[in-house]
């Protein structure tokens, strides 16, 4: 066996040991059940948007992989470790649907917050809001900026921690179309390297930005369809006019309309 | 500006009533009153250094009992709720009986007027940090967890600065608060302050050095009430979103268990006032315990003076409270409907508001008199500002869009006052209905030692002065159980209309 493939080995096993498993989780709120008993994994590395009907449980799922939630039966891996103990070493982070900015904070303030509560060097701050569009606003509060600007500004926060595991609820429901198409396209350079969940409404952002989308049932949520995106090329605008693409936002589409 | 006008036209008009009745003795102008604060100049200077000093030590103390009360309850929720029952029972101590107890524990100085002031401040500014600490929307908190983070960070990181404006709308109340316990300290035999300035002049019926008190002790409370809101927009350069309501995360409790926490909370109540007498070797002769006090009580003419005497305070107290509520949450409701007079007179109550109605209280009895009048009167007043202003705040918290969906249906402002601004309104008008409880026994049991001589407050002060400390001791406990138990009351009334018309603010 050659140095090369005992590498390429190494990291797929390495790979697959830190997957999110969930094994058998289902999740009750007194008697409406949420999430019914269902088996996923999201791979290291990979991009795995949940897509489903609006209050179908997808970001009860979400909220239980982040540890805010404890399944009612079952359990949650993450590589060898319960979310609860990545969280503790800093290896989670989280954007949520509203931007959930300390309004007492700056920009740089409130993103230089994720990295310290994760205890990880905030050496990149300053290069994040640049990258976010935020460059110039590093300054001011919260409460100054637009809807869509406190979500870049949130988005940038959860990603200056480097994390291993990068969970995301809807975090473009606040901002405007133009932002968001450039924000589709910029920020998934950014968590190349992170195990990412998207928690999204929209079928066209889902396709754009994974590498897999997993479509939930209405309450309680269970798997309908799980589609592996395959495309080559750029993940750009350009890429959204093809054939291909369009075909897999149909099969969504299908999909949910089946879930439902 | 405009407000400036308002202020110059009253007192116009003041003076212009005071020359036509010059002959009255009840009755004085703002020349004279301007004339005798000229005339004794050094010596209204030294008390009132002397009371400011008082009050802003008791401030002091006060607000770093609530700061680590409230950290205490943030970090250990198990204490939260008895804390918070023990901190609302020293509140509801009756200031004019602790005022001579204190005296008598501290002997001469500054002990009691600092104390006084010190607990005045203490509930209200810890009840504010509650809700502010507590009140922080479920992502903060979720921030923390994420990240793996415990209960001290966040209190640190989120939690102490999120209550930070809270904080500040809790010294703005305090402050006038601390002032207030200063001059009743002052009132049970201190050396100087304008507390003692004012009990001379009552008694002297000198009416423009009356007038001349009240209206030097209000400016300082009002010149505190600014400067600490002052601070505060300096401070925080954002504006907050404030509730009125601490949210409430305790998991309903059966009856039993209800019962039974209270039963626990009374016996350790008991147990704190019997050991720290002892700790200390109170002398028994006026430091009563828990044993004495009951059985004293078992005598049946001593009970039925005590219950006489509180019979006719609450029958006073209840009158005027409820007055006040009514006058306070009415006229702000009218304000909304005639916006035109709120320009006016929303200046004006924010002043008064910070002043401590009880100086202004003398004034009041030299006005109405001595009977219920004045003494109702009295307590409508002290609960009528912080009503209105808490009032106010609660109607312009009604959500913009919804006063706009309104207006575009074309709705009057009767309409919308009914529909959508009463209830956005309650959860303010309820936050300071249960404040003004003890406010009003407070209210209360002071005009009736300074002025009317009838009721609790001067059975009070009589035993105070005869040396009677059993009598008084079961003053003390009675008011205050009487205090708490309207408190609760009004507690209770409010989670059963905010579940209907706030359910945010119940939770």
């Amino acid at each position: 066996m050659t140095a090369e493939n005992r590498a390429a080995e190494n990291e797929a096993a390495k790979s697959k040991a830190d997957d999110i498993r969930c094994l058998n989780i289902a999740k009750r709120f007194g008697e409406l059940e949420t999430v019914a008993s269902m088996s996923l994994s999201f791979a290291a590395r990979q991009t795995t948007a949940l897509v489903g009907p609006s209050g179908c449980g997808k970001s009860t799922l979400l909220r239980m992989v982040a540890g805010l939630e404890q399944p009612s039966e079952g359990s949650i891996t993450i590589g060898e470790e319960t979310p609860a103990e990545l969280a503790k070493r800093g290896g989670l982070a989280m954007a949520f649907q509203d931007a959930s900015l300390l309004p007492w904070r700056s920009v740089r303030d409130n993103v230089a917050l994720g990295a310290s509560l994760a205890r990880k060097p905030a050496g990149r701050v300053d290069d994040l809001i640049e990258l976010v569009g935020l460059d110039g606003f590093a300054n001011v509060r919260p409460g100054a900026l637009s809807g869509g600007m406190r979500q870049r500004a949130a988005i940038a926060r959860a990603l200056v921690s480097a994390p291993d595991v990068l969970l995301l609820d809807e975090p473009f429901a606040a901002v405007d179309a133009i932002t968001r198409a450039h924000l589709n396209t910029q920020l998934p350079k950014l968590w190349n390297e992170t195990t990412t969940i998207l928690v999204t409404h929209a079928v066209i952002e889902a396709v754009l930005l994974s590498d897999r989308v997993i479509v939930l049932s209405d309450r309680p949520a269970r798997i309908v369809a799980d589609i592996p995106i395959t495309l080559d090329g750029p993940r750009d605008e350009a890429m959204q006019r093809t054939d291909a693409f369009k075909s897999l936002c149909d099969s969504v589409l299908t999909a949910l309309e089946e879930g439902s | 500006m405009r407000s400036a006008l308002w202020v110059v036209g009253i007192l116009i008009l003041w003076e212009a009533l005071a020359q036509l009745k010059a002959e009255s003795v009840l009755f004085t102008g703002p020349s004279a009153i301007a004339g005798y604060l000229y005339d004794h100049a050094s010596l209204l200077t030294r008390a009132a250094v002397a009371t400011t000093q008082n009050a802003a030590w008791g401030f002091f103390w006060g607000i770093l009992s609530a700061v680590l009360l409230a950290s205490f309850a943030m970090l250990l929720p198990q204490l939260e709720r008895a804390l918070s029952s023990i901190s609302l029972l020293v509140f509801c101590l009756p200031l004019v009986a602790t005022g001579p107890i204190l005296r008598v524990l501290y002997g001469p100085g500054a002990g009691p007027q600092i104390t006084l002031a010190a607990m005045a401040v203490s509930y209200t500014t810890y009840l504010a940090l509650l809700v502010g600490l507590r009140a922080i929307p479920q992502a903060w908190s979720d921030l923390i967890t994420i990240y793996g983070r415990g209960a001290w960070i966040m209190l640190l990181r989120i939690r102490a600065p999120a209550s930070l404006p809270y904080l500040f709308v809790g010294l703005q109340i305090a402050a006038p608060a601390a002032f207030l316990g200063a001059m009743i300290g002052e009132f049970t035999g201190a050396e100087r302050g304008l507390g003692v300035l004012t009990l001379r002049a009552m008694r002297g019926l000198d009416v423009d050095a009356t007038y001349a008190l009240a209206m030097l002790a209000a400016t300082i409370a009002m010149l505190a009430y600014g400067l600490v809101g002052w601070i505060a927009r300096r401070t925080l350069g954002y504006a907050p979103v404030i509730l009125l309501t601490p949210p409430n995360d305790h998991k309903p409790r059966s009856l039993g268990r209800q019962l039974l926490g209270l039963a626990a909370l009374t016996l350790s109540v008991l147990l704190i006032w019997q050991v720290s007498m002892d700790a200390f070797g109170l002398n028994r002769f006026f430091a009563k315990r828990p044993v004495d006090v009951l059985n004293y009580l078992i005598q049946p003419e001593a009970r039925s003076t005590l219950f006489a005497a509180l019979l006719e305070t609450l029958s006073m107290t209840v009158r005027g409270y409820l007055a006040g509520l009514l006058l306070g949450a009415g006229l702000a409701a009218l304000l909304m409907l005639v916006p035109a007079w709120s320009r006016g007179i929303i200046p004006v109550a924010v002043a008064l508001r910070a002043v401590p109605i009880i100086t202004t209280a003398p004034l009041i009895v030299l006005a109405l008199g001595r009977g219920a009048t004045g003494t109702i009167t009295i307590i409508a007043v002290m609960i009528f500002f912080p009503t209105l202003i808490a009032c106010l705040q609660g109607l312009r918290q009604t959500p913009g869009q919804i006063v706009d969906v309104f207006n575009s249906y074309g709705a009057g402002r009767l309409r919308l006052l009914m529909t959508a601004q009463i209830p956005s309104m309650l959860p303010a008008f309820f936050a300071s209905a249960r404040m003004a409880v003890p406010a009003a026994l407070l209210a209360v049991t002071t005009t009736e030692w300074l002025a009317t001589g009838k009721g609790i407050g001067v059975l009070m002060a009589l035993t105070a002065s005869t040396s009677n400390y059993n009598m008084l001791w079961s003053c003390v406990v009675l008011l205050s159980v009487a205090a708490v138990a309207g408190y609760a009351f009004i507690a209770v009334i409010e989670r059963v209309v905010l579940r209907v018309y706030a359910a945010e603010q119940v939770r």
